[in-house]
């Protein structure tokens, strides 16, 4: 692993998710979830698990996001205050 | 002590990602971003189990034949195999308790018009219908 | 709360739809791809299944839930899920019949017991996928449909 890509994309991690629990519109968490777990496959890639990493591109960007997004049609969009 | 921290930095971000997972599931009232806490909490323990399989120097664990890697004068070093097993299944794990958890909070959707933690304990009351 | 305004504004573009209609031969045959060589490479049923489930919910997605399920039913769901299931106990069960053990492919006849292990594997997989599939479109269904009750 080359550890400056390493640090950069663990800080965009980081960052990702904090915008995913704390943003107010559920939908805009939703999608930020999504590209954390795309970015989390980048991270396996370079950890060298290229199989948890295609896992992770098929369910955790595909289908997880796409049965959150339909709880979301379901119920509310805006998180109450 | 200092460099012994910042040699391991992916425990570092591990640490930090599961205390903002476990902030998403207990500091926020609404079920859905409790969801979302709960899968940050979880990834955050496939990123420890995962740099823990890492080696300095490896390559990914696809068989590559003697008489080729010979060809090539290398030795080839692969990366332990064994966690990324176990993180596949935890993944499988992962994405079948998301499922069922957003089920319920449909589920209570329905039930209560709200899927506000605090608003759901107020409309709940055990026992009186 | 999605109107039904919105979700028909978004699905008559024709941008989606084309490119949707592009996109899932190419999806369906990737996760073939995936499924075949999964012995040897990365991939494998599981991540199989969540690409061909991942297909069907794009085209869903698309063009609106209800050609969906008129092109996959529930009854095929129903069906492909336990027929994976039968698959994987089918191919577990035949060397019992050859007085070997269970998923011990190496006694069955008719094939070299060198590519035993990895046809064997390959058949167990097929199933693992076939089961996947079913179970995640009927996940996304049932999430997805307005049931009144």
């Amino acid at each position: 692993m080359i550890w400056a890509i390493d640090i950069v994309l663990l800080l965009f991690i980081i960052i990702l998710a904090i915008g995913a629990v704390l943003a107010r519109d559920l939908l805009e968490a939703v999608v930020l979830f999504s590209a954390f777990s795309l970015l989390m496959c980048v991270i396996w890639v370079e950890l060298n698990s290229v199989d948890v990493a295609f896992t992770e591109a098929a369910v955790g960007a595909g289908v997880s996001t796409v049965m959150m997004i339909a709880a979301i049609a379901k119920t509310v969009r805006w998180e109450e205050p | 002590m200092i460099e012994t921290v910042l040699a391991k930095y992916n425990y570092v971000i591990y640490v930090t990602m599961m205390m903002i997972g476990f902030y998403g599931m207990i500091g926020k009232k609404n079920l859905i971003k409790k969801c979302i806490g709960i899968n940050i909490f979880q990834y955050s323990l496939f990123l420890f189990f995962i740099s823990m399989a890492d080696i300095n120097g490896g390559t990914a664990p696809i068989i590559i034949e003697p008489s080729q890697a010979a060809a090539l004068g290398i030795d080839i070093m692969y990366v332990n195999p064994l966690p990324h097993v176990l993180i596949l299944t935890a993944i499988v794990v992962c994405v079948s308790t998301t499922a069922v958890a957003l089920s319920l909070v449909i589920r209570i959707h329905k039930e209560f018009g709200t899927i506000e933690e605090d608003k759901i304990l107020q409309a709940w009351s055990p026992g009186v219908d | 709360m999605m109107s039904g305004k919105e979700y028909t504004t978004f699905m008559d573009d024709i941008i989606v739809r084309t490119v949707t209609r592009l996109m899932v031969p190419l999806i369906l045959l990737w996760a073939l791809y995936v499924l075949i060589h999964g012995a040897g490479g990365p991939g494998g049923g599981f991540q199989a299944g969540c690409v061909l489930a991942a297909g069907f919910i794009l085209y869903a997605l698309s063009f609106g839930l209800e050609k969906t399920k008129s092109i996959m039913t529930i009854k095929w769901i129903s069906l492909f899920s336990s027929l994976g299931v039968l698959i994987y106990a089918g191919t577990g069960l035949l060397p019992l019949f050859f007085g070997g053990k269970y998923l011990e492919y190496g006694k069955i006849p008719l094939i070299n017991p060198i590519k035993a292990s990895e046809y064997g594997i390959e058949a167990i997989e097929i199933g693992v996928g076939i089961t996947v599939m079913a179970v995640m479109l009927s996940i996304f269904y049932d999430l997805s449909t307005e049931r009144e009750d």
